[in-house]
């Protein structure tokens, strides 16, 4: 082994170039998956952070009669909260109509607290205001309904008795948010606002924990915390993970390629060497294994360049994040201005053995052609 | 008989050509002694380098027996013939066949590294066997960097370094010019005086053939006549 090892490290570095372009695709192989891992990464960790910063705060205390999914209980889905109740931000959800332009737009009316500050939704806009029915949407509600700040439209709802009731609304500010639960088709309102103009005083649909919420069993009402409502985004995250490993196996595929390539060309053009290794004494297992230890240590090789210039790469970015094209926030996907990818030691070990074992399996296989190789022939350069 | 270190007996070696078959070696009786200095001669296509390869257990007969040092290479295993080309038997080729990446020290020293050696002893003996060829200030030199003529003299020592009972040259000087075959020939052959090795060479050259002590004639794969030499400087 010992020998083998020295003798494929002498044949590498005497290669020179050819070597050194190998090592430089592979090292490049390795960068890229490990970055494009570390920035998908990332991105779901930026969408779970988001995911609770907007939507979900410390979880949601729900009516009973209310299912997120099912927006026909929506009717029916709230109740007054306790008067004990502490650490939560009350939100009462409606459904409603806006015109703009004439269109009609069915939406979902958010009532929330003004003051509450549990959820990034920017509700100090609402003090702010001086309108009489003032409003606060998201990016991809401005975007559909076509409203910018200052905008009034028209809204229409039902009250409690199932009246209807119509009024203009002011948009008086726009967020902007990677999470689209809490942007497309909804309209947030002062809760106050909401309940005057639906009879609904003090009724809320869902309420919304904030860090000092102590779950006691309500009559009426359940709790999902934190860790149950993400375990739908966990799914989901998981999901992309089985995309993102096909292209993590693509690259691979690339550099493994890279490697093949190589061992094969070497066995062709290395004919007579590998002719006169025999003529010299050597066994045909001993020139298999030194071919295959050739092909690994360009892994081994290629992982030391990839540290060389892929470690402070990776900490450079991790600080600075990734800025995202504006455009790719319009493809529908969560994403944020800046990604910071995420790099962790698993990411970099797997990546790595991952990498060296199947080198070794590509450079195995060529090399086992040798195996059967004639050394007369090898020695006149003479195969096919 | 006693000495007898090869012994062909009614060696035959067929190649596929296509659909047939060619017959490059017909029934071949042959031995060789330890510490002969024997060439096959013979126009090209004769059969030669196939007989020379035969015996360096490179390949096998297609019918007979090729006992080399008490061994039928036919019947070795890969590894056993590995190990006799290891220990007993050394090859120089038509174009030397150095290893481009390793030095003249390394070249040479690589047939060591196949067997036990320490790092003194490996020493000790490269130095040795290029001082038989006389290069040891090439030591550190890599093969591209070294004359044809200093190619095959590091050729030589590397296939004489382990001292091995057997040397196999295939065509040494058809590469080299008149003065370089002269003065390596009469290296090998003094290595054959001084260490006993049986040296077998095949040659379309004149030169080579006025040191043999013994011709070995092929013609269409069979033997054309067999004749020992008496060497001028022993008359
Ligand atoms: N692997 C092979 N397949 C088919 N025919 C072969 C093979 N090896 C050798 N031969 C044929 O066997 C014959 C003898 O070849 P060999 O190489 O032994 O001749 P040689 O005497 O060494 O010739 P030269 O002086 O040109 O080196 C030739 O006709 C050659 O074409
Ligand atoms: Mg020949």
């Amino acid at each position: 082994m010992k020998l083998a090892l020295q003798l494929a490290y002498k044949n590498l570095i005497g290669a020179g170039l050819r070597t050194w372009l190998n090592v430089a695709v592979l090292s490049f192989a390795f960068v890229i998956i490990i970055f494009f891992n570390g920035l998908m990464d990332g991105w779901n960790q930026q969408a779970k952070t988001d995911t609770i910063a907007w939507e979900i705060g410390f979880g949601h205390l729900r009516n009973d009669a209310y299912d997120p999914f099912d927006p026909f209980t929506l009717q029916d889905g709230h109740g007054k909260l306790p008067n004990t109740i502490e650490n939560v931000s009350p939100v009462l959800i409606q459904q409603g109509t806006i015109y703009p332009e004439g269109r009609m737009v069915s939406v979902l009316l958010k009532g929330i607290e003004t003051s509450q500050t549990v959820l990034e939704i920017p509700t100090d806009a609402f003090i702010k205001s001086t309108a009489k029915i003032p409003a606060i949407i998201g990016n991809r509600m401005a975007k559909s309904a076509n409203l910018k700040v200052g905008d009034e439209v028209l809204l229409r709802w039902r009250d409690k008795n199932g009246t209807f009731d119509a009024s203009n609304i002011t948009i008086v500010s726009i967020f902007d948010t990677t999470v689209a639960g809490v942007d497309a088709g909804q309209i947030w309102l002062p809760l106050q606002t909401l309940w005057e103009i639906t009879g609904l005083q003090n009724e809320a649909t869902i309420a919304i924990a904030n860090k000092n919420f102590v779950d006691a069993s309500l009559d009426g009402w359940n709790f999902e915390n934190r860790a149950v409502m993400l375990k739908n985004l966990d799914e989901i995250i998981e999901m992309k993970k089985i995309s993102s490993s096909i292209m993590y196996l693509l690259l691979l595929a690339i550099a493994l390629l890279a490697i093949f390539d190589t061992q094969v060309l070497s066995i062709f053009r290395r004919q007579k060497e590998i002719g006169t290794y025999i003529a010299l004494g050597m066994t045909r297992a001993q020139v298999v294994k030194l071919f295959t230890i050739e092909g690994s240590l360009y892994s081994i090789l290629a992982m030391i360049a990839g540290c060389i210039y892929g470690v402070p790469l990776f900490i450079y970015l991790g600080k600075t994040g990734i800025g995202m094209p504006q455009a790719s926030q319009d493809m529908g996907i969560s994403l944020a201005d800046k990604i910071y990818p995420i790099v962790g030691v698993q990411l970099i070990v797997t990546t790595i053995l991952l990498v060296t074992i199947s080198a070794t399996i590509v450079s195995f296989l060529p090399a086992k052609k040798i195996s059967k190789m004639n050394p007369v022939l090898a020695l006149k350069g003479k195969l096919q | 008989m006693k000495n007898t270190i090869i012994n062909l007996k009614n060696i035959t070696k067929r190649f596929k050509v296509g659909d047939g078959e060619f017959t490059a070696l017909n029934n071949i009786n042959l031995n060789f002694q330890k510490g002969e200095f024997a060439g096959f001669v013979g126009p090209s296509g004769s059969g030669k380098t196939t007989l020379l390869n035969i015996i360096g257990s490179l390949d096998s007969p297609s019918e007979g027996q090729a006992l080399v040092m008490g061994k039928d290479v036919a019947k070795l295993s890969h590894r056993e013939s590995a190990d006799l080309r290891n220990y007993h038997i050394g090859f120089i080729f038509q174009v030397y066949n150095l290893l481009p990446v390793y030095t003249v020290y390394e070249n040479v020293e690589f047939a060591l590294l196949l067997q036990n050696h320490t790092k003194a002893e490996r020493h000790k003996m490269v130095m040795e066997a290029l001082d038989w060829v006389g290069l040891t200030d090439l030591a550190d030199k890599k093969p591209d960097r070294i004359s044809g003529g200093e190619g095959q003299r590091v050729a030589i020592a590397r296939a004489m370094v382990k001292r091995p009972e057997i040397l196999i040259a295939d065509e040494p000087t058809a590469n080299l010019d008149a003065e370089n075959a002269h003065i390596i020939l009469k290296m090998m052959k003094r290595l054959n005086d001084e260490l006993n090795t049986t040296f077998l060479f095949s040659t379309h050259d004149e030169k080579v053939m006025q040191y043999m002590e013994r011709i070995v004639h092929l013609r269409d794969g069979e033997v054309e006549k067999d004749s020992i030499i008496v060497a001028e400087k022993d008359k």
